[in-house]
């Protein structure tokens, strides 16, 4: 209410000075939109062009000597299906988990009649100062039974202290009086939980569950470090294995009649490892907006 | 009431432990399965974990017909799981995890000088007494001055042999020049500086490629000032693709990057960048387009690997129709000094074994070195999987382009590009001679043997990387990388090459020299 009848007031008496600070931020994020969608642009250019014109390097921005071919051969051939549907499954499955242990360890730590919760925050933030080195973790979770094992790509991943804070930050704005109301209806604890706070916390479960999915889709170091059986590769790891290919060194071998070569093959690799995400962001987005800025307003 | 809060407290941290271990251990239990399949292989005592450099092929799984075949040329079974190569970055960090983890492969590739801790902690099989009576074919495929190298490298000083050399007998790289622009102008090989630069000259103004438009590039090479040998091996550097190699200057063994050939070499560099003779971009080319430049048919001469040039032979015919004649660039001396094409023989290892006692499992690493080292074999495992990796094409086998998505990392053992000798490449190339491309792969042959009578040897062949251990920016040559490339632009006279010579020695250069040169002096004992 506040904040939109100051927003009014400053449209009336909007100066030339701002008129032209909102020029210039408009300016910059165009050319950073620009700087951000060429080398996306010119991989999409270089996955649609033909054998000859990638080995001269004559592509930029657009397809030279149009060809579906570098395509044909990964989605048929380039057995990246299985590793699509493992991050697919991993994602999906891993923002599932962690949006319950997150919701369900965030909620008590918001209440003051909770009292451990400082001590337990202690801990949370705690991991967010101190890393364990890369050795010991390795050893580790490898004693866990997590090395070459589907759940590595989920369990490390499902709480992190940061998101957890954003969700229990949001938690203690909540309205206690709604939450009173409910236990006055006779609701118990884990009713006003699923019934009356989740259902009016879209906005942080969709950032919070976002920034989860875009760990897990991403993921590499995790299963770089934990997994080196081909059959458990998640998208990111068979990516890398196509991007890398490519020695000083060559096998002499039979003319090549493919109209591919490694760089368009790494370039579809590249571009379909992008679709997903860029069809889930503007479903979210218009959480997104609002649930960022959730985690600043009070710590 | 304190009291009651660390209670609660702990009950909490119980009940965290709790919920973890559950799902910890849910998952190890859905994943035994993948866990042994991959990490010892199904019969984890039965096979051998080996791991190579990995370009982005599939991995060797237990009972895949890979596997099948190296276990009928060597009896023995070898699993590879897929471990990203990353120009040795990301493979050196997995191993490392794995020696940590007191799980060592049984056999594996060592990089950046690993192999000296490893030697020094006895972490790794002395295979000196071994191969000679265990893998005799080896131990005679690899010259005796190679094994007495690699001897001379032991750490402990004791001249074991705990290492599989890679050994390069013959030539591997070398310039070639577009013979067919030389005939188009009307000129003669260069044989003189002189006359080298005359055809540069001519490369870029007359129009060689005679496509009316003054597009050609005389020369050039890649970022970090790598694959010039044409301009380097003039004044008798060596340096092999790109990186400066250890040789006798002043009588002494010293780094080539330091010496006064090198100093008078990026002077006369700079003056051909500043006329344009070579690629302004040569300093910023990566692989991918400087291969791109000489395949789009601009580029006059480079240096490479003569024996596959039939790749860019047929990739310039590809994009301009024109079938190109390569030839290779007979070593120019420039004024007071010897001109060569660097020959590295020893490549650094293949292979290093892990420490066992276990005598069965000795005997098996054995049999598949003893096969890695017969001649008769290689051309089996170069071959690899008919159906995967070759087809028959009127009766003989004929290897298929490589195909990382469909194919298994037939690299695994590969004596032909480890220890191979030009014979063999020879008759590799000729397994090839299909008609239709003939005349790209003649080419091939003819240079490749053209090459050797180019290539001389030096006397820091061997030296092991491990010398850079407590130095990493000499290792990687950062100095050096930066004071040439901006010398050969301009940016620098050539006045400062005195500057770095002297900040090279101060920031470690001096101590590397040292043990550089305490080797030497064991190897010629």
């Amino acid at each position: 209410m506040k904040i939109g009848k100051r927003k009014a007031h400053a449209h009336v008496h909007e100066s030339r000075g701002d008129i032209m600070f909102g020029a210039v931020i408009a300016f910059i994020l165009i050319v950073f939109a620009i700087a951000t969608a060429i080398p996306l642009i010119s991989e999409l250019a270089v996955s649609l062009s033909s054998k000859t014109a990638s080995q001269m390097n004559r592509i930029n921005l657009l397809p030279v000597e149009f060809t579906l071919d570098s395509w044909k051969y990964l989605l048929a051939k380039g057995g990246i299906w299985k590793p699509f549907l493992i991050s697919v499954t991993s994602t999906i499955l891993g923002v599932a988990i962690a949006l319950i242990l997150n919701v369900l360890m965030a909620y008590p730590l918001s209440k003051t009649e909770f009292k451990p919760s400082k001590y337990i925050m202690l801990f949370v933030v705690f991991t967010m100062i101190f890393a364990a080195p890369k050795v010991p973790y390795f050893l580790t979770l490898r004693t866990y039974g997590l090395y070459n094992n589907y759940w590595v790509l989920i369990l490390p991943h499902i709480m992190t202290a940061y998101n957890l804070i954003i969700v229990r930050t949001f938690f203690k704005q909540f309205p206690k009086e709604l939450e009173e109301a409910a236990m006055i209806d006779g609701c118990g604890k884990f009713r006003i939980l699923f019934q009356i706070v989740l259902p009016a916390s879209k906005a942080v479960l969709a950032t919070v569950g976002l920034f989860y999915g875009v760990t897990m889709w991403n993921q590499y170091e995790h299963p770089l470090m934990f997994i080196n059986n081909m059959d458990l590769f998640p998208l990111q790891m068979k990516i890398r294995s196509i991007v890398d290919g490519g020695s000083e060194l060559q096998a002499v071998t039979m003319l090549q009649d493919a109209n591919y070569t490694q760089a368009t093959l790494s370039a579809v690799a590249v571009v379909f490892a992008i679709i997903p995400i860029l069809i889930a962001y503007p479903w979210i987005q218009k959480y997104f907006a609002k649930g960022a800025m959730l985690g600043s307003v009070k710590g | 009431m304190k009291r009651k809060s660390v209670k609660a407290l702990i009950c909490a941290v119980m009940a965290a432990t709790l919920a973890l271990g559950a799902l910890s251990g849910c998952g190890t239990g859905s994943g035994t399965g993948e866990k042994k399949a991959s990490e010892n292989g199904d019969a984890s005592d039965e096979d051998l974990e080996v791991w190579t450099t990995n370009n982005g092929f599939l991995a060797i799984e237990h009972g895949s017909e890979t596997y099948n075949l190296f276990k009928e040329l060597t009896g023995v079974g070898i699993v590879q799981p897929y471990v990203e190569w990353n120009g040795g970055e990301t493979y050196k960090e997995q191993l490392n995890y794995r020696i940590a983890a007191n799980d060592m492969p049984d056999m594996f590739t060592p990089v950046d000088g690993m192999e000296t801790d490893l030697i020094e902690s006895g972490a790794l099989l002395d295979l000196t007494d071994l191969l000679p009576e265990k893998a005799p074919h080896l131990w005679e495929s690899i010259p005796q001055e190679v094994w007495d190298a690699v001897k001379a490298n032991d750490p402990t000083g004791n001249n074991r042999i705990y290492t599989i050399p890679t050994v390069i007998s013959y030539g591997r790289n070398g310039a070639m020049i577009r013979k067919d622009w030389l005939d188009n102008l009307g000129l003669d090989m260069p044989t003189t500086q002189e006359e080298f630069v005359e055809v540069l000259r001519a490369f870029k103004n007359n129009d060689p490629n005679g496509n009316g438009v003054a597009d050609e590039i005389p020369t050039g090479g890649r970022e970090e000032a790598k694959w010039m040998g044409q301009l380097f091996g003039q004044y008798g550097i060596a340096m092999w693709e790109g990186a400066p190699q250890w040789d006798i200057y002043d009588g002494e063994l010293t780094y080539s990057a330091v010496t006064q050939n090198m100093k008078d070499c990026l002077e006369w560099m700079s003056e051909l960048y500043k006329e344009g003779l070579m690629d302004p971009e040569t300093l910023l080319n990566d692989k991918a387009a400087w291969d791109g430049k000489i395949n789009s048919g601009v580029v006059g001469i480079w240096e490479h690997i003569p024996q596959e040039c039939y790749n860019y032979a047929e990739n310039i015919y590809n994009a301009t129709g024109v079938q190109p004649e390569i030839a290779i660039l007979p070593a120019i001396s420039a004024p007071g000094y010897e001109g060569f094409y660097t020959e590295r023989q020893m490549n650094g290892s293949t292979f290093v074994v892990a420490n066992t006692d276990d005598e069965a499992k000795i005997d098996k690493i054995m049999a598949v070195l003893d096969a890695y080292g017969n001649k008769d074999l290689w051309m089996d495992f170069y071959n690899g999987v008919e159906g995967m990796h070759s087809e028959e094409v009127d009766g003989k086998l004929v290897r298929l382009p490589d195909d990382p998505a469909t194919m298994e990392n037939i690299y695994a053992l590969s004596p032909y590009n480890n220890i191979a000798d030009l014979d063999f490449q020879v008759e590799l190339l000729s397994s090839q001679l299909t008609p239709e491309r003939e005349w790209s792969v003649s080419q091939a042959i003819t240079n490749v043997q053209d090459l050797q009578n180019y290539v001389k040897t030096y006397a820091g062949d061997g030296l092991p990387d491990s010398i850079y251990a407590d130095y990493p920016d000499i290792g990687n040559r950062t100095l050096y990388v930066e004071y040439a490339t901006k010398i050969i632009t301009g940016e620098y006279s050539i006045d400062k090459f005195d500057e770095f010579v002297d900040r090279w020695y101060e920031s470690g250069g001096e101590e590397v020299t040292k043990l550089a040169r305490e080797w030497y002096a064991n190897k010629t004992k």
